[in-house]
């Protein structure tokens, strides 16, 4: 008897602990979603707010321009561009660290230490730490590419040239990011059993082989995690964006974040940035909807 | 021999991938204090000098002096910060602990969608939350900011204090149970003391994100006052077309100390809740 009304109880005590958390979820996240979703659809400019005037239906209008005006395929195309190349260098750069590190190397503690500095960095004081790295007249890096290229290119700009610019601020996040990359794969090299890479080495394996055959099976929950994690912050990305290159030069650096901030805070079109963010929201839950099941179905095999 | 130079060679490299990556994650740092202690004359210098010819102080001096609107926002970031943190830490640990110890459809539903939760972009909310906030007198808040802050960060926290929660044994739970303790006690007074640890890693995750928060100061705050840290350096100290470099450099040394610190100080308990929310939660 006892035990029943314990059981109840214990049901009623867990809904109860869970409601701050809901409210606060349903307040400040479920039903701003929702009702920007709405929004997509509507003329909801700010003088809607100002008056207090409900958005109108406008025939898919916000959608279309967006399309139309080619802002939403540039920025789209520049968003996946961004999230692979910082994924697949922060994968390789923060594994080759941790692999390192997870060595017999001099020091290992001190630079799992330290190697951390980045990452507690705020992204907006990394962007202007890169800013002035990349300062097309004074930078460090301009000194460097002139130094090296014997003096042949003297005008180094890459946050100024649409076609570096994406990859400077991919440096930038690139240096934020992989310090956790890092410390996310050397926790899971403690779980790679260090007698199959033993009998492995007595076998005849050779570094290659041990690492794809033992030591990346092994660690692949930890991989799965991390990268899941990484895509939704990269795809995520503002104010790294906002601060180094406001998305210029000529639109080279104009994500969804930024393509949708903009349209709703600085041309305070609402309606049409809920339209942006609402195709963003839905192609971040398709790439991690099929990030998830590739590697379920590499996990079988 | 031949094992022997494979060997040495094999050492060669892993000491210049550690060099080539420290030295990319470090130097950066290196600059920016290097630059922060230039005057701006020498910052301005072509090419670049590696280290600071005269030491000079001056670009803090003209921060603590001419450009202390500064402090204003860090010290509004400090507040907003510490409140978020303390607001998230007490979130997740009753959250934590019901999705950790209840395992009935409720919980499994609610830890569910506090996952789905991070998907959702800041900009995708403040759309609309600019209008609700005005609505309900919350706009240009600390309240409204803390509130819509904390909100987002509650999810993951929650899901992180779940994983310190799943580790305490159910044993010493059913013993104060069996000796009359009621839910809260049990709760407050017996299994919180035991995750400790887990509210400090928790705690120090919220305070260092919500130090870096830039959106949802950036559209919900408007009087100059109360602007927290990134959106006031970005505003205040970026408009403007000749950039001072040396003091930009100097703010972004004393925006950055205070997680410098925070982090080395409490090193062992980050990186073990870190992990523990990646890796096993």
């Amino acid at each position: 008897m006892r035990s029943l009304s314990k059981k109840k109880g214990d049901m009623y005590y867990a809904v109860m602990l869970t409601i701050p958390a809901l409210v606060l979820a349903l307040l400040f996240i479920f039903i701003p979603i929702v009702d920007s979703v709405i929004k997509s659809f509507q003329e909801y400019k700010v003088r809607n707010i100002i008056a207090g005037l409900p958005g109108e239906w406008n025939d898919f209008e916000n959608y279309k321009n967006i399309f139309i005006s080619g802002s939403l395929p540039t920025a789209i195309a520049n968003t996946f561009t961004f999230v692979v190349i910082v994924i697949l260098c922060q994968f390789i750069l923060g594994m080759a660290l941790a692999l390192v590190l997870n060595s017999n190397v001099r020091f290992a503690r001190f630079f799992r230490s330290i190697m951390m500095t980045p990452w507690v960095v705020p992204t907006v004081i990394s962007a202007l730490i890169w800013m002035w790295l990349f300062q097309p007249q004074y930078g460090l890096v301009k000194y460097f590419v002139q130094l090296f290229s014997g003096g042949e290119v003297t005008d180094f700009a890459m946050l100024n040239n649409p076609d570096t610019a994406l990859m400077g601020v991919s440096i930038a996040a690139l240096w934020k990011q992989i310090p956790l990359m890092t410390l996310l794969l050397l926790a899971g090299l403690q779980n790679v059993p260090q007698d199959i890479l033993e009998a492995a080495t007595i076998d005849g394996a050779g570094s290659l082989r041990k690492f794809f055959s033992i030591t990346l099976p092994y660690l692949s929950p930890v991989v799965k995690v991390s990268i899941s994690m990484s895509i939704i912050e990269n795809f995520k990305q503002f104010p790294l964006f906002w601060t180094m290159t406001g998305g210029g030069p000529d639109g080279a650096t104009t994500n969804l974040a930024i393509l949708s901030y903009r349209e709703a805070f600085v041309s305070m079109n609402m309606g049409s940035g809920a339209a942006v963010t609402t195709i963003w929201m839905a192609l971040m839950i398709i790439t991690i909807g099929v990030y998830n099941k590739l590697f379920r179905t590499q996990d079988m095999s | 021999m031949n094992i022997k130079t494979g060997r040495i060679l094999s050492l060669i490299l892993r000491y210049m991938i550690l060099a080539v990556i420290i030295l990319f994650l470090l130097f950066p740092i290196y600059w920016m204090l290097a630059t922060s202690f230039k005057t701006n004359m020498e910052a301005y210098q072509y090419p670049p000098t590696f280290y600071p010819d005269e030491p000079s102080v001056s670009a803090y001096i003209s921060l603590f002096t001419q450009n202390n609107q500064f402090f204003v926002y860090y010290v509004n970031n400090f507040i907003v910060s510490g409140i978020t943190a303390i607001v998230c830490t007490l979130a997740a640990v009753i959250t934590g602990y019901a999705i950790a110890r209840f395992n009935i459809r409720w919980t499994v539903i609610v830890a569910s969608l506090l996952v789905f939760t991070q998907m959702f972009p800041i900009v995708s909310r403040m759309i609309s939350l600019y209008g609700l906030m005005s609505d309900i007198g919350l706009i240009n808040t600390r309240t409204g900011l803390v509130l819509a802050i904390s909100a987002a960060q509650i999810p993951f926290c929650a899901t992180l204090m779940s994983s310190f929660f799943r580790n305490v044994p159910k044993e010493i739970e059913e013993a104060a149970y069996v000796d009359g303790a009621g839910r809260n006690r049990i709760l407050f007074s017996v299994i919180t003391p035991l995750v400790k640890p887990g509210m400090l890693a928790v705690g120090i995750y919220a305070f260092l994100q919500t130090w870096d928060d830039y959106l949802h100061a950036a559209t919900l705050i408007q009087s100059d006052n109360l602007r927290t840290l990134s959106i006031g350096i970005s505003l205040r100290y970026l408009g403007e077309l000749s950039y001072d470099w040396s003091l930009i450099n100097a703010i972004s040394v004393i925006g950055t100390v205070p997680m410098v610190l925070v982090f080395f100080f409490f090193q062992k308990y980050m990186i073990k809740g870190l992990v523990a929310g990646a890796v096993k939660g």
